[in-house]
This record gives C-alpha cells, structure tokens and sequence, in this order.
C-alpha cells in the first residue's frame, strides 16, 4: 500500500515517508489486522483464544486511537490504486466516522476480551476466528472509508465476517442455517439498495470519492431517489421495522461475543450511513425527509420494544430492544432533519445530539448485556427466562454488571439513556412551533411515543432482571450456575461502567460528540453536567446523584439505628399467605409477567393460544389435566413476509417451465437477447 | 442562592415528609366518616409507621441485596422527588433542575424498585403485583409526559416551577381548556402511578385484585415502614403538585421567611382539601377491572392530547 | 361583557363538547352516554347564550332556550326512556374503546389542521371554536361506524348533529330563529321516527345490534 502525503505539521517521519498521526494509526490498523489473521490462522488450538484475542485487542486499540484522532480533528488520508486506472481506495474518516470508528473498536475490544474466557467448541475455531477479525475489522474500515468503493468493500467484508458467526453452531443449533439464510438474504438486499443508491448519486457527482458527492442537490430528483434508497438499504441494515425481521433470528444465533459487537456495533453502520446522507452527501434536506426518518424510527421502536416486552429468550428479547433503540436514534435524526428544515436550529441541534448520545449509550448498554447474556447462556445452559431465575447470588458480578446496563436501557438516572432521552426530550419542547403544520404534529406524537416506548422499555428490562436474576431457580440449570472466568466478568463490567460514566459526566462527552458534527452550543457546567445554552436547559447529574445521597441519609441512618436493636431475621418465607413455601414453579415466570401487556396489546401482537382441558374418565365435570399453550410470532414476518415469500415461490414453479433442459432451447434464449439488445442499442 | 434553594428544598423534603402519613389519614378518615364508620383518626398512619419501625424485620431465605436496599432506594426517591417538585416555593435547586422529564424517572426508579422487591422474594403474589404494576407504569408514562407537555407550551419551558409561576403569574392561563384538559389527565395518572382507586384499592388485601400490597406482602418491620412511607409521600408530593397547578396562590416566589411561611400553611390548607376530596370520592368508585384499565390510561391519554392539540393549533 | 371573558367563555363551552365528545367514546354503558349527551346539549346552548349575549342579539338568547330544551332535557329523556326499558345496558363496540380514544384523538387533530387556512392568524375566539365543531361532526360519525346498537347510533347521530350546529352557529353567527327552529324540529322527528323503529325492532327481533339487521336486506 503506498501513502500519499499531504502537507500536515504534526507529521511524524518514518525514513523517506511522512506520516500524520491518523494514517499511522490507520496503517498500524491494517497491519494488526493482518497479524491477528495470521495469529488465528497458525497459532494451535490451545493457545488460539488467548493469541488470537490478544491481536484482535491491539487491532482494536489501535482502532481506537485512529478514530479518536479523527474525532479530534486530525485528518488523514490512506489511499491505494486499483486495477482500474481512476479508482483508488481511500481511508480517509472525518469526525463523525472518527466517532463510529471509536464506538466499534470499543465494542471490538471488549468483545475480544470476553471471547478469551468465552470462546469454546465451534466458537472457538479457526474460521470463527478469522471472521470475527475479519468482521470487526470490516465494521471498523466502514466509516473510515473516503471513497463509495472502499466503503462497499468494508460494509462486504462486514456482512460476510457477521454471516459466517451466525453459522458457527450450525451443527449443534438448526435454527442457525435457517437464521444464516435470512441474514444472508437480507444483508445483501441491503448491499443492492446502497449501491444503487450510491449509484445514483455518483451519476451526477461524476466521482467516486465523498467529497465530490456533496454536489448532488438534495431537492432534485437524483436526491430524492438517492435518499430512499440509501435510507432503505441502511434501515435494512439497523434493523428497522419492516426490514427488521432478520435481527432476532440471527442475533441469537451467533456465539454471544459477535452478538455485542452485531448489535451494539455493525447495526450503528446503518445510523452513521443514514447521518452521512443527511448530514455530509446532503445536508439540508427537506422536510419530507424528516417526516420519513421521524416514522421509520417511530413505529420500529414502539414495535420493537412491544415485541421485547413478551419474549421470553434472553437474546432474542435483546435483539428486539436493538430495533427499539436504533428506532430511537432513527426518530432524533428524522426530528433534527424536520426541525432543520423549519429553520428551528437550536432544537434540531438537540435533536441531533440526542441521537448521537443515544447510539453511544446503546453501544455501551447492549455490548454489556450481550456479553452478561452470553455468561448466562454459558453458566446455566438455558436461554429461556422461564427457565432462569436467583442468579443475583449465584453470579454476582455478572449481575450488578447486567443490571447496570439494564438500567441504562431502560434510561433511568444516573444512565447514559437517561441523559440521551432527556436531551430528545428538550428538543421536542423546545422545537415547539405553530407555523410549521408539520412539526406541530409531528412532535407531539414523537413525544407521545418515546414516552411509550420508554414506558415499555422499563417493564422489558425488569422483566430481564427481575425474573432472570431475581427469585429463585426455576431449572436445574439455573440452580447449578456459578459466576464466569475473569475476562467475560471484566468485559461486561468495563461496558457498565461505560453506562455509568456517561450518565454521570454527560457533559465533556456531549460537548466531543458536538464537534463531530459541528455543533458549537455544548457547554459543561458543574461537575460533568449537560447544558444546552440555546434552549436554556441542564442536567447535572452528578448533583442529582448527590441530592439522591442527602436525602437517602437519612433514611439510612434511621434503618441502622433501627437494625441495630432488631437485626434482620432470617425465615423461610414470612406471610407465605399462611402457607409454605413450594416448588419454584409457583413463581412468576417471563410470560406470565409479560400476560398482561400482551392482552392490552393483543390486537398488535396477534399471540396464538390454545387451551386443551382433558377430562377425567369417570366424569365430564372432573378435569384431569389443562394444557395451555402459548406461540407468539412475528406479525410481520406472518402477515408480510409469509405471503411475499410464497408469492416468489410460486413464480419460481411458474417460471421453472422455461427450462426443459434441452440446450437448443437456451441457445434460442441467448439469440434473442442478443437480438433484443442490438435492436435496443441501433435505436 | 445557593444555599436559599438548598434550605427551601430541605423545608420542602421535611413538611411532606409530616404531612405524609396525615394526608393518608385524612383520607381514610373522611371515608370512614362518609361510610358510617368512625374511623381511626387521621394520626393512625403516623402510630402504624412508629410500630413498624420497632418491630423486627422478617426476610425470606434466598433474597438478594434487593429486599434489604430496595426499601430505602423508594423512600429516598420519594423524598427527592419532593425535594425538586415546587411545592412550598417555586425557587428551584441550581443544577437539579426540576424538570419534568426528570422528575418522572426519579418516580420511575421508586417503581422499580418497588417491582423487584415484589419479585425477589419469589412468592406467586409478588410477581403478580409487580407484573401489574409495571404494566400500568408502562401505559401512564404516555399521559404524564404529553400532558406536562401541553403545560409547558404557554410556559416555554419543561422546568416544573416555571410552569407553576407562569400559572401564578397570569391565572387566566388557568381556566384555558388547554390547561383543564392537561391537569385532568395528569390527575388520573397520578391517581394510577400512587395507586389509588379505581385503579388500585389501597385498603385491601383481595388476591385477584391487589397491586401494590402485592408487591409489598413479604415485606415487614422497618422494610415495610419504608415502603408504606414512600408510597404516602409520593401520593403527597403528586397531589401537591396536581393542587399547586389548579391553585397556585399561596405559593412562595422568593425565600423570605414569610414567603415561605405563607407557603407551607397554603400547602397545608391545599392538601387537607385535596385529600378529604380524594377520600370523598373514593366513596363513589369502585376498582375498575385490571384490563379496564389501559382503557382508563387511553381515555386521560387522549385528554393530554387534545391539551397539546388545542396549544398548538389554537393561538 | 369584557373580550376576556367572552373569550374564556366560548373555551370553556367548546371545551365541554369536546370533552363530552371524547367521554361518549370512552364510555360503554348508554345511559351514562345519554347523561353526556344532556351535558353536551347544555354546552351548545351554554355556547350560543354566549354568542347571543356577545352580540346582544334576543333572538339566538331563543335560540340558546330552544337548544337547551331540545338537546338537553328532551331527547336525552327520549333516549333513556328507550335504554331504561330493558336492561341491558351495555354497548359492546366493533372497535375497542382504547383504539377509538386514539381514533377521536387523531381526528380532533384532523380537524384542527383542516381548519387553518380558514382560521389564519385570527384571534377571535368564535373562529377559534370552528375545529371543534368539525371534531365533533367526525367523532360522530366515527361513533355511528363503530357501534353496534341501534340507541348508540342515535348518539352517535345527536354528536354528529350538534357538531353541525355548532359550526353554524360560530361561522354565520346568527341562524335565523326559523332554519333553527326547522333544523330542531327535523332532528326530533328523526329521533322520535327511529326510537320507534328500535322499539318495534326490539319487540319483534329481541335485539337492536345492527349486525344482525344485515340478513333484513331481501
């Protein structure tokens, strides 16, 4: 790979080249990307785990440096020629793919962190290796790419790594190829829907490079035809609603170090590719635009979160949170676009931080509670919350890091989610106007849903906790469960603290995440506090935390003065309804806890029931045994996806009759292109 | 400033913190009265805490920290909620901004706190209330925020104590029906997120039925002290709000002593009559169904709505 | 009467349209759906005593006496006379009532956003009243599509017909006594025509769900 040099003061020499900081970061990226190949491909099997995650960590901080650099400001460019004369691939990240950059790499690490005490079995493979390196590394070129054909590539190379990790338990897990085939399809949907979209906009732009595409004018025809198939092919990709039905099948089924960084990570490609079309290719879009992003967003969290809310596997019911949140972030960047084109600048500033805000905080939060997720499923062999249940003492660490994140999803205070909702909240009040027909709608609905959502997103995540960590067994499994191995233990902390952290001092990590997109008016205030000077709005809450402590204090005091006469007793269960404890089946369980939304939601949901009452021999009016059975599916893939697919089958039966086999006949098939096509080009 | 705000939170923390288990008591007392019954007297709530506090405190074998720290977490997030919500005084703590959205989700974190000590213990009940409970948390957070919403439109601003003062300031903002329709609907939410009827009966203990006692059934001694106390003064906190929106008068705008005695006796006045009208018409009501409910929630919903329909689009 | 006043008046009893508009949907039983209906008609007359005291016009102060006694006292009196002969009380919806409030919320805002080019920068409360009149048209028509009753639809129709009332008398600001008094008495005969419908339709089919009336069209 040769380096182009471009006049920069803060060069650093290496012989005869010059190197800025950023492109050497880059080129040590590439360099222990191809190590950690190496590593994985010829270290033996015994060692592989402990090697192979250790290269993929120093690729991974050497991703971290290279986006931090970007994110600060430095620029850099990696570019190398192609076969084709004009075409050159370029790694050339701004800040706002600096910002991406550092968000997977992050999760990267921690992952590889956690597959070194994780990784066994099939998981642990050579070729489960090298695609999760390949992946990570794919997922971290895509928002350094300068140029569409570069971009391409990495966002191929991502899609393929992610694919083959979904396959990894196919032997052992049958749902995985069926997962693997959805992803496939729906991946590459995704790729054609970019590439024409790209397409489109290099047709006018006559270049392939990002700095060229700028040209394009977001109210021409080009622009628009360029945005809905841009926007679509990235929804596919952050597992939007319809386009979503591919996440909580595949999600699951990768071993659950890929999981994290799938759905904390590779999803968020989808919001940076939607933030370059609005933001970089072409800002100031119309209003329209908003209104799209604001519904897309909208309806896939309320959806997402709704369908979360009544699952009962751990994983699945993670995947479903990860079209909640990216739904979120979906709705902040529609609301700053909607705002923006109203001239409303402040409010969609605010907007747009909150959705920035909301994709780092669900990278921390959801990498957290994948890897406590995947330390679940390896402690206790069970991934059904029905079959979960007093993990809090078995697995202390796990649980405090769980919850902690859990927290953090359900965006309560001192969060990350916390402090990224109440900044989209502040721009729906502050956004308020009554000239703009649009906008007075729109808010209040996007007020009533994230409200909603956020409502739901609570129950989901005490549901998760409650009944997974709370309680007592509800299977063997459960009950044998001990605490994991330091690396998977550290990992899932290291992400809650991250929730933690940015909850906590939003204020330095809002006023970096302004500049990555170029918003000035972040100010931090206090000890860490937010404040938003243009809408006149803070939040300190380091402050509230304290003022939490002072009024705790003293409760606290009177509890321990109180303890001291009475120490706590212990007994086997102390009202019991006069009675004793029995088995643990008499427990709450994941689906009778989630019953209720699922009747208030019925209409939505559509859950399949069937009750059998089998009646005694001697009698009608003895029953010998109730059988209830409970299915829930997705509506949409029942009621949109099942048709569709058969509609295609059957065009696949109907179009069979074109082959017969007989070569004379595929031969006349080819002449008559050839003659269609001469006919078509002479005119 | 600083400190002003400081000791007018902390006389805010302390008179709710009294009156809390008196406003129970003037509750209960009124319906007893209107029953035919005599009643316990309106000091009953304050003898029941001190009796529980005393007595020892049972814990199930198995549970986690949960059912130990749980308590005090709800108390001390009712108390911070009547630490930020202006109700003696519209002077507001620097830097805990009594914002809406933040007073909502430190009510939120009593909620869940109250729903996991009802799971921890691992008895059937417990889950059953804690299911429900949150299920109805889950369907007021629409209503609570769409209509301090629609409030906080005339005030341009989400900060609870300038939408108190804007109110104080131009009364007529009072009697608009964007204002009406706002503080009814935030009136039934508050009655289902403390529980009262007819979403939840407080005083009984009848299993198809129950939800927050529920959740609390295996909790005892100072455990339960705190619980009970917490849910009292979160009733009182909300419903100090709910007056101080309809009634703002009496409210201090500074942190004079007079002002702020004028207040108290003014929240104390406000919350007698709000409480003996909640005991009065509780008299009239009967628990709905569980799954009436949402209908409820939608029907005060819808109500916000409008509120915010109507601010928008009418000048 | 000081523009205050007039102003906050005119809120208030549009206000309680809406509102009872909103409580009808909500509610299921009929004869707390007639009660709303008698404290709907009490806002209309409520809403033109306003106008004709604004404007100190004697003959829609009338108009207002009229309303009040018609769609206040006798046709709810009508009606429950119809709901209290049997006892079934209970009006089971084609659409959940959860699903309707969301529904009559989304109008309400329909009609306020059809309403603003009419409505410009006004700032006379009248014109600013006119969205209610046309929310309450739809809600009626969204209660006669999704109840199954014979008496619910008649509601439905009476919200209907007072929405229309309520337009006109905002926008033209002064029906002739005459065309009122001819519009009332045509809703009343209505009334009185189905009410005896129902009543036959009850006696001789024992029901008035008129889902079941769909197997009288030969």
């Amino acid at each position: 790979m040769s380096t182009r040099t471009r006049p920069d003061h803060r060069s650093i020499a290496f012989g005869d080249w010059t190197m800025n900081p950023v492109e050497a970061a880059l080129t040590a990226e590439l360099l222990l990307a191809a190590l950690a190949c190496a590593v994985a491909a010829v270290a033996p099997a015994s060692m592989r785990r402990y090697l192979a995650g250790i290269a993929t960590i120093a690729m991974a901080a050497s991703g971290i440096v290279a986006g931090g650099l970007a994110l600060s400001g430095h620029s850099g460019r990696l570019s190398a020629p192609t076969a084709l004369p004009t075409v050159n691939l370029t790694l050339a990240p701004d800040r706002l793919g600096g910002l991406f950059i550092v968000i997977a790499s992050a999760v990267t690490l921690l992952a590889a962190l956690y597959a070194i005490g994780y990784v066994h079995g099939a998981a642990d493979s050579r070729s489960a290796w090298l695609a999760f390196i390949l992946f990570t590394f794919g997922l971290q070129m895509v928002p350094a790419a300068g140029d569409i054909i570069t971009f391409l590539l990495a966002w191929e190379l991502m899609a393929l790594g992610s694919g083959v990790l979904v396959l990894t338990d196919h032997r052992t897990r049958p749902q995985a190829r069926s997962a693997a085939l959805w992803y496939a399809v729906m991946t590459q949907l995704s790729f054609l829907l970019i590439l024409a979209g790209f397409a489109a906009l290099a047709s006018v732009a006559g270049a392939t490079t990002f700095d060229a595409l700028v040209t394009v004018s977001p109210t021409s025809t080009t622009g628009a035809l360029a945005f809905t198939l841009l926007i679509l092919g990235f929804a596919t990709k952050a597992g939007l609603v319809p386009l979503h039905i591919w996440l909580p099948r595949a999600h699951p089924e990768a071993p659950s170090h890929a999981s994290a960084v799938m759905s904390a990570a590779m999803v968020k490609m989808g919001v940076y590719g939607t933030l370059l079309v609005v933001l970089r290719f072409m800002p100031g879009g119309p209003a329209w635009w908003g209104i799209v992003l604001l519904s897309l967003g909208g309806i896939s969290a309320v959806y997402g979160i709704l369908q979360a809310s009544v699952t009962s596997d751990v994983k699945r019911l993670l995947a479903y949170s990860t079209t909640e949140n990216i739904g979120l972030i979906f709705l902040a960047i529609g609301a700053s676009v909607l705002l923006a084109s109203y001239q409303l600048t402040a409010a969609s500033q605010a907007a747009l931080l909150a959705a920035l805000l909301l994709a780092i905080s669900h990278a921390a939060f959801k990498c957290s509670l994948f890897l406590g997720a995947g330390a679940i499923v390896a402690a206790t062999g069970e991934r059904n919350l029905d079959r979960l249940g007093g993990l809090g003492v078995r697995m202390p660490w796990t649980a405090a890091a769980f919850g902690v994140a859990a927290l953090g999803a359900a965006a309560l205070p001192v969060t990350s989610g916390f402090v990224a909702e109440w900044t989209l909240f502040q721009s729906f009040i502050h956004g308020a106007t009554r000239d703009a027909i649009s906008v007075a709608v729109a808010l209040p609905v996007a007020v009533a849903v994230v409200a909603l959502t956020a409502g739901l997103a609570l129950v989901t995540f005490v549901k998760l906790y409650g009944i997974g960590f709370l309680a007592r067994p509800r299977s063997q499994g459960a009950d044998d469960a001990h605490e994991v191995s330091h690396p998977m233990r550290w990992a899932a902390l290291i992400g809650s603290g991250a929730v933690i952290a940015l909850g906590v001092f939003p204020g330095p990590v809002a006023q970096v995440l302004a500049s990555a997109v170029g918003i000035g008016d972040v100010a931090t205030i206090g000890l860490g506090g937010l404040s938003l000077p243009s809408l006149g709005v803070l939040l300190d809450p380091m402050a509230l935390a304290i003022t939490a402590l002072v009024c705790a204090l003293p409760v606290v005091v009177v509890s321990a003065l109180s303890a001291r006469r009475h120490p706590r007793r212990a007994t086997e269960l102390p009202w019991g309804c006069g009675g004793a404890r029995v088995s643990p089946r008499m427990q709450y369980t994941a689906t009778s806890y989630a019953e209720p939304l699922m009747r208030v939601f019925d209409d939505t949901l559509r859950p399949e029931q069937d009750v059998v009452v089998t009646h005694a021999t001697e009698s009608r009016y003895l029953v010998a045994q109730v059988r209830y059975r409970q299915k829930l599916s997705d509506v949409i893939e029942v009621r949109g996806y099942r048709p569709l697919l058969e509609f295609v089958d059957r065009l696949g039966v109907v179009s069979r009759r074109l082959q017969n086999g007989s070569v004379h006949r595929y031969l006349t098939f080819s002449f008559v292109a050839l003659i269609v096509v001469l006919i078509v080009v002479s005119l | 400033m600083n400190w002003t705000a400081t000791a007018v939170a902390l006389l805010q923390v302390l008179v709710a913190t009294l009156v809390a288990p008196l406003v129970i008591g003037i509750t209960r007392q009124t319906r007893a009265r209107l029953e035919g019954r005599v009643g316990a007297g309106i000091l009953q709530p304050w003898r029941d805490l001190r009796k529980l506090l005393r007595k020892e405190t049972l814990q199930a074998n198995g549970v986690s920290w949960i059912s130990s720290i749980g308590p005090i977490v709800v108390m001390a997030s009712s108390l911070l909620v009547a630490a930020l919500l202006p109700l003696i005084s519209t002077v507001a703590l620097p830097f805990v901004p009594d914002d809406l959205f933040v007073v909502v989700s430190v009510l939120l974190i009593g909620t869940v706190a109250v729903a996991l000590i009802g799971l921890d213990v691992g008895s059937a009940f417990g889950g059953m209330g804690s299911s429900r409970h949150m299920m109805i948390a889950a369907l007021v957070e629409p209503t609570v925020l769409v209509a301090v919403y629609a409030l906080s439109i005339p005030a341009g601003s989400s900060l609870l104590s300038s939408i108190v003062a804007t109110r104080l300031d131009a009364p007529a903002v009072i009697l608009s029906p964007v204002s009406l329709l706002a503080v009814v609907a935030l009136f039934v939410a508050v009655l289902a997120e403390t529980g009262r009827l007819p979403v939840d009966n407080p005083s009984t203990h009848l299993e198809l039925t129950m939800v927050h006692e529920a959740m609390i059934l295996e909790s005892s001694g100072r455990d339960l002290a705190w619980l009970e106390l917490g849910s009292w003064l979160r009733l009182s906190a909300l419903l100090g709000l709910v007056a101080n929106l309809m009634i703002p008068w009496g409210l201090a705008t500074d942190a004079t002593v007079l002002a702020l005695v004028v207040g108290t006796i003014a929240l104390l006045l406000k919350l007698t009559v709000f409480a003996a009208a909640l005991g009065a018409g509780e008299v009239f009501l009967a628990k709905l169904r569980l799954f009436r409910v949402p209908e409820l929630l939608a029907g005060s919903f819808v109500l916000a709505f409008l509120a915010v329909t109507a601010s928008y689009l009418v000048t | 009467m000081s523009d205050n006043l007039y102003a906050q008046l005119i809120s208030l009893t549009a206000g309680t349209l809406l509102l009872t508009a909103a409580l009808i949907v909500w509610r299921r039983s009929l004869r707390a759906s007639v009660r709303l209906l008698a404290i709907q008609g009490i806002a209309l007359a409520g809403l033109v005593a306003v106008l004709g005291w604004h404007e100190r016009t004697i003959e829609l102060v009338l108009v207002s006496l009229l309303v009040l006694g018609l769609k206040a006292v006798l046709l709810p009196l009508v009606l429950s006379r119809n709901v209290l002969n049997h006892d079934d009380d209970r009006e089971v919806p084609r659409l959940n009532p959860t699903a309707s409030l969301i529904f009559a919320a989304l109008l309400t805002m329909l009609a306020y956003i059809v309403c603003r080019p009419w409505m410009g920068d006004t700032d006379d409360p009248t014109s600013r009243a006119v969205p209610i009149g046309i929310a309450l048209v739809l809600i009626g028509f969204l209660l006669l599509i999704t109840r199954r009753r014979a008496a619910s639809q008649l509601i439905g129709f009476l919200v209907l017909d007072n929405g229309i009332a309520t337009v006109a008398f905002l926008t033209a600001t002064g029906v002739p006594l005459i065309v009122e008094l001819g519009a009332s008495l045509d809703v009343l005969l209505v009334v009185l025509i189905l009410q005896v419908l129902t009543g036959r339709m009850q006696v001789k089919f024992g029901g008035t769900d008129l889902d079941d009336l769909t197997e009288l069209k030969d």
